[in-house]
């Protein structure tokens, strides 16, 4: 009889567990294929370290899917984390996976934990979750149409957000300024139950606010009063139309 | 100088209370909050409000009694019109109980008080 030597302190296999064996060269890795959705361009360097970390938590963790979204998918390399949206219904430990990844990879990573259930409702309630998901690469594939059904009390609070660009325009920077202009866009866009998504919102900016618009915010070259009288006076149409939807709600139900 | 610091000061305010209004809001909210999975995203006006805090004297210690007070009151002020606002146009459940508590917190988080 052959015998099998396996380190005596060891993670795994306790005492009495069953276990395969197999020739490790014989056993072909699973090649990992991630669904694009929405990306026109990727970077080689970009797919590469999305497989690179599908692989990496494939490893260390069961979950239903993994998404990666955020402005690591856009073009250039501006991003300032990789967000990964973890599909599962069980509770996983962010934070080991964060240090993990991030020795092993490099970049810093943004981690949201959601149930499948919470994510089918957050597709359809929920315009920044539509704008998230928009464009992202999943391990698995997945359905991000969903019949959008208007929470008025929970776009209300996404407003608030955007009110910050009134106060604060000329202490934001520009990231800041266009993340709060899109945010403002992506909820006027859901609540006149228009789509919602990167390229649409982007393209409903530079329509309502004047051509390079976007170039301008990021870059933040855009002159405050113009700009500002626009957005202030949207802003408050929008907060009205909200509220009114919060009045009319009940009714509805 | 004095006149930089009232600025930072009003401009701390306003996210301040920004931020009080949205967590109670938050909690209006009656189905399961869907919020909490991406926080990063909400606790923006709580971050700005820091950054502005960390330009305004003194730093690191508390604010002397009368400006705490006038801090606070001008935030609860603040607060309460966005609620009333709402309340004035049928949204149900805000508990204006919640903003003294509130703001109290969050002017311990930012070291006002």
């Amino acid at each position: 009889m052959d015998q099998i030597y396996i380190p005596k302190k060891r993670v795994d296999f306790t005492v009495g567990s069953y276990v395969a064996i197999r020739q490790l060269e014989t056993t072909a890795e699973e090649e990992i294929k991630p669904f694009f959705y929405n990306i026109k361009h990727l970077e080689p360097i970009k797919t590469k370290i999305i497989k690179e970390i599908f692989k990496n938590l494939n490893e260390i963790i069961k979950c239903d899917n993994i998404i990666i979204t955020g402005s690591f998918l856009e073009q250039g390399f501006r991003f300032n984390d990789i967000d990964i949206i973890l599909v599962s219904e069980e509770k996983i430990d962010t934070k080991q996976i964060v240090s993990l990844l991030e020795s092993k990879i490099g970049p810093k990573f943004h981690f949201i934990l959601i149930s499948n259930k919470a994510l089918i409702k957050g597709l359809s309630t929920d315009p920044l979750y539509m704008l998230m998901l928009s464009k992202c690469v999943a391990k698995k594939r997945f359905i991000y149409r969903i019949k959008p059904q208007i929470n008025y009390k929970l776009v209300d609070l996404h407003l608030l957000k955007s009110k910050l660009l009134i106060d604060n325009f000329d202490f934001l920077t520009g990231d800041e300024k266009y993340e709060m202009t899109r945010n403002f866009v992506a909820i006027n866009q859901f609540i006149s139950k228009k789509e919602v998504t990167k390229d649409k919102i982007d393209l409903a900016i530079n329509n309502f606010f004047g051509n390079k618009t976007i170039h301008k915010l990021k870059n933040n070259l855009l002159l405050t009063k113009d700009f500002l009288k626009k957005y202030k006076k949207a802003y408050n149409n929008a907060q009205n139309r909200i509220l009114k939807g919060i009045r009319d709600e009940p009714k509805q139900k | 100088m004095s006149q930089n610091r009232n600025k930072l000061i009003d401009l701390f305010i306003g996210n301040i209370s920004n931020s009080a209004v949205h967590m109670i809001l938050e909690k209006a909210i009656d189905e399961d909050n869907l919020r909490k999975h991406y926080d990063k995203e909400f606790s923006i006006s709580l971050d700005i409000a820091k950054n502005y805090r960390k330009k305004i004297n003194p730093k690191n210690t508390p604010f002397h009694g009368k400006e705490v007070k006038d801090i606070k009151n001008r935030i609860i002020k603040k607060v309460m019109a966005e609620l009333n606002l709402r309340i004035s146009k049928g949204y149900q459940n805000i508990n204006l109980g919640l903003i003294g508590p509130t703001v109290n917190e969050i002017l311990k988080k930012t070291k006002v008080v």
